[in-house]
């Protein structure tokens, strides 16, 4: 028993590193479009010629940054609840709602990973592009499939340990 | 089963899953699924799966969300609240209650390059909090004060709250952060008030502080005029057309994060606090948007808020009462949830029906107002007990103090918000004056 939650443990370090390195990356994408809004508000103030495709960009890096910001989201707890219908309960039975909603966010993740494949597919079948710069769409589904995975992976560790607090 | 029962029942699984702790976001995907796959069939559903969170999640519109939620970790991590609550404190700390008017105030200042209430509260409760418990100011009146100055942050544009309703609702964003000027102004006044009466029927719960010499008051106010500027640049761009709000979020956390970088006040643990504190709340907000998405695309195939819609105009109420009644209900709502899933759950059906009212004003304009006045209700919704989100913050960082006593400590704003509600309810132009003076 001490061991498999060593494993645990272990597993969640694992998931904690690599859900903030997400993050991070995530937040270095909004950061870049901070600045290249700045860039094209500057170019089409002073010489009246904005960054050609910029609301483009922040598209596609808008949709990036929120799928890898979600894992981290839900390891550190950040999805709110409504907590005030069952405070009556024991800590033990909190826990398995807890779990059962963990379960249900694992499915739902999952499933989006799985649809959000073949809605990539899709895009690289018909050669969907964006209309400025023509940047191919299926491009960025390879980095968020992956990151959708990971929210799954994440979601079940999370289900995983309530279990675990339901049952000490 | 017609599509407007399984719109109810829908509705009904969505609460039963939200009252057994399933995260809200997750109850409103879920039951918007077994909505949608019943009325739609399971291959309509699955094809709107391919894309729909993918399409949501990259809308140019949504993308100012976590640009705005950016600025406001930047402002808070870089400690910001700090000049803002001692340029007030110079001011105002030598006054009986002054520590809490000062923290009011200094919230308000704040609000203004933050959109969000948690971070307004917590940031300004690592400064302002230790500074009242030091001059022996009551427990309940030093963390209710925080958790009611927390809601400042929405109330003040920009507001996060007000962004997501001008995009649910289609209104405006410009014009929604003009017309919660004077609100803004005016709930800080009433905060301001109700310290004035409280401190006057309990003088020992909030002694006076020491007096601020000349010098320190002028040197406050050179602290805040970056703030200023910002608030100024931002709000006057995006309503001069300068830039659209994505773009005016991205301009506010550039000048922030600048502004912090000169102040030597953000160093690279603090940058990566505020990139993961932006990823959870940014992640929070756009998981709850995601599931409204999906919940009010399935409520749309039932029809349900057509049918409302249409009876309650029908009813032939007087449109002054319904609008008290939405506020009654808003509140109700937000005692035991979320505000953001609150209004986006509520909003598809609510929205339609005010806009069916007649208020005497024109459309456009009834639009503007009830933004300010779902604004209002949500910054309420965050303080009253028994669930109010800002009040658990407070009490996470103020662990000496039980949470009844913040509860306590928000009751003599209650009061000051509850006149204002009335106030902004029955007088429309309130709100509309700003709007209309800028044309």
């Amino acid at each position: 028993m001490a061991e498999s939650s060593a494993d645990h443990s272990r597993l969640g370090r694992v998931l904690e590193q690599g859900s903030t390195a997400l993050a991070l990356a995530g937040g270095l994408v909004l950061t870049a479009l901070m600045l290249m809004s700045i860039a094209s508000i500057g170019g089409r103030w002073l010489f009246s010629k904005p960054l050609p495709g910029d609301f483009e960009m922040v598209e596609i890096g808008t949709g990036l940054a929120i799928f890898l910001f979600l894992p981290t989201c839900q390891l550190h707890g950040a999805n709110v609840i409504v907590d005030f219908f069952t405070t009556g309960l024991s800590r033990r039975g909190q826990s398995w709602l807890d779990a059962f909603g963990g379960l249900l966010y694992t499915l739902v993740a999952a499933l989006f990973a799985w649809r959000l494949v073949f809605g990539g597919l899709d895009y690289l079948r018909y050669g969907e592009k964006t209309m400025i710069l023509g940047l191919p769409l299926w491009w960025s589904f390879v980095l968020i499939i992956p990151a959708a995975a990971w929210l799954a992976l994440v979601t079940a560790y999370t289900t995983l340990r309530h279990v675990q607090a339901a049952q000490r | 089963m017609s599509g407007l029962w399984i719109g109810v029942l829908g509705f009904a699984g969505l609460l039963v899953l939200m009252a057994l702790r399933v995260p809200i976001a997750v109850a409103m995907i879920v039951s918007a699924l077994v909505g949608y796959g019943w009325l739609a069939g399971l291959t309509p559903l699955l094809a709107h799966l391919k894309t729909a969170p993918y399409s949501l999640f990259s809308g140019y519109s949504l993308s100012v969300i976590p640009l705005f939620v950016l600025m406001g970790m930047f402002a808070s991590e870089a400690g910001m609240s700090a000049a803002l609550f001692r340029a007030a404190d110079a001011w105002l700390g030598h006054r009986k209650g002054g520590l809490a008017m000062a923290t009011i105030v200094g919230c308000a200042a704040f609000g203004a390059i933050c959109g969000s209430s948690v971070a307004t509260a917590a940031t300004m409760a690592q400064v302002a909090l230790p500074e009242m418990r030091r001059y022996g100011y009551s427990g309940a009146i030093s963390t209710g004060t925080l958790a009611v100055g927390g809601t400042l942050g929405i109330l003040v544009p920009p507001s996060v709250i007000l962004v997501v309703y001008g995009l649910i609702c289609e209104q405006n964003i410009a014009k929604l952060f003009a017309a919660a000027f004077i609100p803004g102004i005016l709930a800080t006044l009433g905060y301001l008030v109700a310290i004035a009466i409280y401190v006057r029927r309990n003088p020992s719960a909030a002694p006076a502080a020491a007096r601020s010499t000349p010098e320190q008051r002028r040197r406050g106010l050179i602290e805040i005029w970056p703030v200023v500027a910002i608030f100024v640049i931002v709000v006057g761009g995006l309503y001069a057309g300068i830039f659209t709000p994505t773009e005016g979020a991205a301009v506010g956390a550039f000048l922030t994060f600048i502004l912090a970088l000169m102040k030597r006040a953000l160093g690279w643990n603090r940058l990566k606090r505020a990139l993961i504190l932006t990823a959870e709340t940014s992640g929070m907000i756009f998981l709850i948007l995601l599931g409204a998405d999906l919940f009010n695309s399935f409520l749309a195939l039932s029809h349900l808020p057509d049918a409302l819609a249409s009876t309650i105009s029908g009813l032939d109420l007087p449109p002054y009462l319904v609008m008290l009644a939405i506020m009654a209900i808003y509140i109700v709502l937000g005692c035991v949830m979320d505000e953001l899933s609150m209004i986006l759950l509520t909003l598809p059906i609510l929205f339609p029906i005010v806009m069916g009212l007649d208020f005497g004003l024109p459309r456009a304009e009834v639009g503007i107002w009830f933004g300010i006045l779902v604004l209002t209700v949500v910054g309420i919704g965050l303080v009253a007990p028994p669930v109010g989100l800002n009040v658990y913050v407070i009490s996470g960082m103020a662990r000496d103090v039980p949470m009844s006593e913040t509860f306590r400590g928000v009751m003599p704003y209650l009061c000051a918000d509850a006149v204002r509600v009335f106030y902004l309810v029955a007088f429309p132009s309130v709100s509309l004056w700003l709007v209309r003076f800028l044309g």
